[in-house]
């Protein structure tokens, strides 16, 4: 660089005189390494190996009352199922089987959680380190630095038995283009909070950065493999509906460790038919990425390198028709008429009717060959509204409801469907998701954000426990 | 998976006393404070033995999270400066001195956006040529150059005003 010398120069070309370090450093920077390390593998081993499944942002079908005076944040969350290597879940004292509350996560700087917590989305990258995102505290009172933006992150260590706050981006609920509603974690490390504007954490959630998107409102994201992928939206829904009024999707992707976003080759101005307001819905797997598209439309691509994405084609050569089509988009941004998850070594796929007062005819599918050819396999009850689907590793797949969580007995594919009705998810209102973090751990949100708390199972679903984030 | 081996060890305290003092001194430098620094360098390295294995350039990692840190640092002392003044706007403020030139470079360079500051930083600062900086930060040579080149216009100008 051939720059005249000035002020720059003569400043940049003082000499750095040496900081000697203090006697012990090395071996006290060797033991707080060592004890990272093992936390880091926990948390690879978690993320690296298949994610199942990606449930749906739905919307809330109760409107809680203002948590002092905020705007009641959008409900729903998604978080991507991962199968979790690091050991099995340890039973409690008491027979009930509890989280393994060994975390080795490096936590940032926390402090209490703020009062009147109402979370709309949650995200963990093992047993026991998770994120969860809401409002809380009272408006004009928040901050520092706003004392008007009241967006909250609390984060726990010990599979919610805890919880403590800790730095979110500084805006508030969504209302139009603005706000996030929605949390993801890829490690210990690297978070986004989204949904309609996109922020980004690399250093464990001390600082959040905000990603420009152009006007595009981001309704989607998921990470896996060190990439994160989202869907950004061409949306003009106003208030807490930031995703309705969509008329045009893309997906990008972003190395992890960057804020490098750019457009996936082959998945970008996705529309529904006459351009209708539409909806989509990403999954990603450990090896795959599935973005269930406007109009019915399912395209894949790898999520391991840069790559362009395709329309998954049946046997025949000719785009793959899914049984149903995501539909309009509800509060929250994702589909309510087709759900898309990942569950053993397939997908499956909820198809909810229109609904009728609280009922719904809800059908499952699965496709054991990448989403090429589908079967229908059994109809859920249809005494609920259905908010969100989640897979698990090991094949049975939990529907969250209007009025519970349903859990099918056996895997989707290998037999007559079954369903039995989950023990302890008594959230007035239902659950706006479900998400299994393991076959055994899983994580639920209230469609009621009032409620100040999420719902965590230890037991494949069976038997769910409530948490207060506070 | 928690173990570092014997030979990896002696790499890595082998980097660590080539290393910690300038960055130690060049962190220093940047934040104005010996506790500070050695923080901040404790921590890089920390990350940095974290990552060992998995690392082609340690150094460069090194002060690539050395700058991220530094960065934060700064944001948050910017933070609770705001914080201050809004608590004492009321009360008339003492003069403070501050080493001049240090403090006005640091000031600007403190001030320059996140893309120009961190090619900034490692280039001129830390002496990393160009190509390493560009792989460092993902982006193209042709990139960094115009980066660093905006970088130093920025600069010169505002030091050319409050000189001048």
């Amino acid at each position: 660089m051939d720059e005249p010398r000035d002020d720059v120069d003569t400043w940049l070309e003082e000499r750095v005189t040496p900081l000697l370090p203090r006697p012990g450093t090395f071996d006290q920077i060797r033991k707080r390494a060592r004890r990272r390390k093992l936390g880091q593998a926990a948390m690879a081993a978690g993320a690296a190996a298949v994610v199942v499944a990606a449930a749906i942002v739905v919307p809330q079908l109760v409107q809680s009352g203002h948590v002092g005076g905020a705007p009641a944040a959008v409900s729903g969350s998604t978080t991507p199922v991962q199968q979790n290597t690091a050991g099995p879940v340890r039973p409690s004292a008491s027979g009930t089987s509890g989280p393994d509350v060994t975390s080795a996560t490096p936590r940032p700087t926390s402090a209490p959680v703020p009062p009147n917590f109402a979370a709309s989305s949650v995200t963990f990258v093992s047993t026991n380190d998770g994120w969860v995102i809401g409002q809380a505290g009272t408006p004009g009172q928040c901050g520092p630095p706003d004392p008007n933006k009241c967006t909250s992150l609390a984060a726990t260590g010990d599979a919610g038995q805890t919880w403590q706050g800790v730095p979110a981006p500084v805006t508030g609920a969504p209302d139009g283009a603005t706000g996030v509603s929605q949390v993801r974690f890829l490690d210990g490390v690297s978070g986004w909070a989204f949904g309609p504007q996109l922020y980004a954490t690399h250093d464990s959630s001390q600082g959040w950065k905000r990603i420009p998107t152009g006007g595009m409102r981001v309704i989607g994201l998921e990470t896996v493999n060190g990439v994160a992928f989202a869907i950004w939206a061409r949306c003009a829904g106003t208030g807490p509906d930031f995703a309705a009024d969509c008329t045009s999707f893309s997906l990008y992707s972003s190395p992890a460790g960057q804020d490098a976003w750019a457009p996936v080759a082959g998945a970008t101005g996705l529309s529904a038919p006459a351009g209708a307001p539409a909806s989509a819905q990403l999954v990603l797997t450990g090896g795959r990425g599935y973005l269930l598209a406007p109009g019915g439309k399912l395209i894949s691509g790898p999520v391991t390198s840069p790559a362009r994405w395709r329309p998954v084609s049946t046997s025949l050569g000719v785009p793959a028709t899914l049984p149903c089509a995501p539909g309009a988009a509800e509060i929250g941004g994702h589909p309510l008429q087709a759900m898309l998850a990942s569950t053993g070594p397939g997908l499956a796929l909820l198809c909810a009717g229109q609904g009728s007062g609280d009922s719904q005819v809800k059908t499952l599918y699965y496709s054991a060959d990448r989403g090429r050819s589908w079967a229908s396999v059994g109809r859920a009850s249809a005494r609920t509204i259905a908010m969100s689907l989640s897979g698990t590793p090991d094949g049975p797949v939990l529907v969250a409801t209007s009025d519970g969580i349903d859990v099918s007995a056996n895997a989707p594919g290998n037999g007559a469907l079954s369903w039995r009705t989950a023990r302890g998810a008594t959230a007035p209102g239902g659950y706006s998701y479900v998400g299994m973090t393991t076959s055994a751990q899983g994580v639920a949100v209230p469609a009621n954000v009032g409620l100040d708390a999420v719902w965590f199972t230890y037991d494949g679903g069976a038997h769910w426990q409530k948490s207060r984030v506070r | 998976m928690g173990t570092f081996r014997a030979s990896d060890r002696l790499a890595a305290e082998e980097l660590f006393h080539a290393c910690y003092p300038r960055l130690a001194g060049w962190i220093r430098r940047l934040v104005d404070d010996d506790d500070t620094a050695h923080e901040i360098a404790s921590e890089a390295f920390t990350r940095l033995l974290a990552k060992w294995s998995s690392l082609d350039n340690p150094r460069s990692y090194l002060y690539m999270i050395a700058t991220n840190l530094i960065r934060d640092h700064w944001r948050k002392v910017g933070r609770e400066r705001r914080a201050l003044r809004a608590v004492s706007a009321t009360i008339p403020a003492e003069s403070v001195h501050y080493p001049a030139q240090d403090v006005d470079v640091r000031a600007l360079i403190q001030s320059l956006p996140d893309r120009l500051r961190q090619p900034f930083l490692l280039h001129y600062y830390a002496g990393f040529p160009v190509r390493d900086v560009a792989e460092m930060l993902g982006r193209p040579e042709g990139t960094v150059k115009a980066d660093l080149h905006h970088a130093r216009a920025r600069l010169r100008a505002v030091l050319g005003e409050a000189h001048g």
